[in-house]
């Protein structure tokens, strides 16, 4: 349903240089964003992340294909797409001299609606704990990345496009953020974030795009990406790995990256567990611990070809 | 909304634009001060014995009647003679307009928001143009000051035409800034490009007016400089078709800023 996407990406290509200099950072990209969902872009740094947002901003221009949102021209639209969008960089950078307030006060005044706009900035700060009357340059890393959420966020946009949002906040303001996210879903507005913290793409992300070497590797489901069929089993016995137990286990068709440390063994399950709990049966079991794939496992398993499932 | 980026830039500027205008209006009242130490006879007698090469070279150039007044000292001694100095202004403005914010990265915030290039260009080099203006006003302020702190009784109204006459120099200068900026993308490069342009402007009019009826002399029409030279202006007023120079190609270069910064990859 490419024509009710709020971000629309068709075959969009973008190379850096020419000749035998050409760096390849998109590579005929295409995908959607609906509305209503939190999508997270995902992808090691140089995969071509920011490269997607900077097009979709109109700050670059692709060299080949074209992006829309709400169904407007990235590049011939860009004003009107402006209008309804709020941006977090990755790399923040704002004036130096100026106070948090007289940021919010001068953006503000470029969006127009200076009074509505501030009054919810000044919410969002308090409920960020950000002290705005302080000058840029007294922000900590952690405190100027609140208040480039504050002004993503301010005049409540129906798209919000965030570089690596959480970079640099603390546990307590990154549990803030995560509900922020999701307050904003519940009214139907879109998030767009790129991260390599994959926990957190999937506490708050409906789908999620693997984006590699400007090649997008995948598009699912943050559940689908995570119904995998393996699972990291963890047995720790009293008398150590009994060898005939070791050997066994090894020899299992379902177990895979076996490893044996003193008395702990850690092994990669792919199948039914019947087989396993009868081979280690064989020696005194005092702990079994399954621990499900994180999302990291499932992207080095993308990285590496294997793709999820694997 | 429009004007929301001359107003802001305005207010990020007008204590940089007091800190020009009053060292700049300083070092005017100074050589205001100094008139009634000469005895511009002497001056006239000791100057006609030198060489026109070296002539030129103080800056005086041609303009020995001239500078042999109270006015023609101030004109020649201090509006001619820092013409470089007030080059550096606009080019520190023309930065400005785009490439240290390109460089450090607020361009992307500013340019995520519902303003369009062209608007943040228009509007910056508005707002530096006001900030030219407050900077010559000060100046002038000073010429002022220095006349009635030193009874020095110069005619400070045949110094206004002098001391205006910069604002189109000075636009000019940051046109040029801004069109090097939009091309070549990193500040440090526009920054050298820009200083080389400046630099090589001033040696072109020095050497022109020093290699006066010599094949060198065409050199100096090159050099953007020539076209203020303050005993002219003392002379015969505005040089209507010079400041329509100025304002001609800081128009072009506007237009051409403009043209090139739309349609290129920022911040890369």
């Amino acid at each position: 349903m490419a024509a009710s996407s709020v971000i629309d990406i068709k075959g969009l290509s973008k190379i850096y240089g020419s000749g035998s200099k050409a760096t390849v950072a998109l590579d005929k990209l295409t995908l959607q964003v609906q509305p209503g969902e939190i999508f997270g872009y995902l992808g090691p740094n140089g995969a071509g992340k920011t490269t997607t947002i900077r097009v979709l901003l109109d700050l670059i221009r692709p060299s080949n294909g074209s992006a829309s949102i709400f169904g407007l021209d990235a590049r011939q639209q860009s004003v009107e797409i402006h209008q309804r969008i709020g941006f977090l960089p990755g790399e923040l950078s704002l004036w130096q001299g100026r106070s948090g307030a007289q940021v919010i006060h001068y953006i503000a005044s470029v969006r127009g609606d200076i009074k509505s706009v501030v009054k919810q900035a000044e919410e969002l700060a308090a409920r960020l704990k950000l002290d705005i009357s302080k000058k840029v340059r007294d922000l900590s890393s952690g405190n100027k990345r609140k208040l480039g959420l504050v002004i993503a966020m301010m005049h409540s946009p129906d798209l919000l496009i965030l570089d690596e949002p959480t970079n640099g906040l603390d546990p307590l303001v990154q549990q803030t953020f995560h509900e922020l996210m999701n307050e904003f879903r519940d009214k139907g507005k879109t998030v767009f974030l790129s991260s390599h913290v994959l926990s957190e793409v999937q506490a708050i992300c409906n789908r999620v795009g693997i984006l590699r070497d400007g090649d997008l590797k995948a598009v699912q489901s943050v559940e689908a990406l995570t119904d995998v069929k393996f699972r990291w089993v963890h047995v720790q016995f009293r008398d150590g790995v009994p060898a005939e137990v070791a050997q066994g286990l090894r020899n299992l068709p379902a177990v895979s990256e076996f490893n044996a440390d003193g008395s702990h063994a850690r092994m990669r399950l792919q199948g039914d567990f019947d087989p396993l709990l009868r081979t280690i049966a064989a020696g005194y079991v005092e702990q079994l611990h399954v621990e499900e794939p994180t999302l990291e496992d499932i992207f080095l398993a993308y990285y590496s070809g294997e793709g999820a499932g694997a | 909304m429009t004007g929301a980026v001359f107003i802001e830039i305005f207010k990020q500027t007008w204590k940089q634009m007091l800190a020009w205008g009053i060292g700049l209006a300083a070092l005017a009242m100074l050589v205001v001060l100094m008139v009634p130490l000469f005895d511009m006879q002497d001056m006239k007698s000791l100057l006609e014995s030198f060489p026109p090469f070296i002539l030129a070279m103080i800056g005086v150039g041609r303009d020995l009647e001239v500078f042999a007044t109270n006015e023609g000292f101030v004109a020649i001694g201090f509006f001619g003679k820092s013409a470089l100095i007030f080059a550096v202004y606009p080019v520190v403005m023309g930065m400005r307009i785009t490439a240290e914010e390109e460089d450090n990265g607020i361009m992307d915030v500013l340019l995520s928001l519902p303003v369009s290039r062209a608007q943040v260009l228009v509007e910056k080099f508005l707002a530096y143009c006001v900030s030219i203006f407050g900077v010559v006003a000060l100046i002038y302020l000073g010429v002022g000051i220095g006349d009635s702190l030193g009874n020095v009784g110069l005619d400070v109204g045949r110094l206004t035409e002098v001391t205006f006459y910069l604002i189109p120099l000075m636009i000019f200068v940051m046109a040029a800034t801004m069109l090097v900026a939009a091309v070549a993308r990193r500040r440090m490069v526009a920054l050298g490009v820009i200083t080389a342009f400046v630099v090589a402007s001033f040696s072109l009019q020095t050497i022109g007016l020093a290699a006066e009826g010599t094949v060198a002399e065409p050199l100096g029409t090159v050099s953007f400089f020539s076209y203020y030279n303050a005993g002219d202006i003392l002379r015969e007023g505005f040089i209507w078709p010079h400041i329509a120079g100025y304002v001609a190609l800081s128009l072009v270069m506007l237009a051409v800023s403009l043209y090139r910064y739309e349609r290129r990859d920022v911040g890369v």
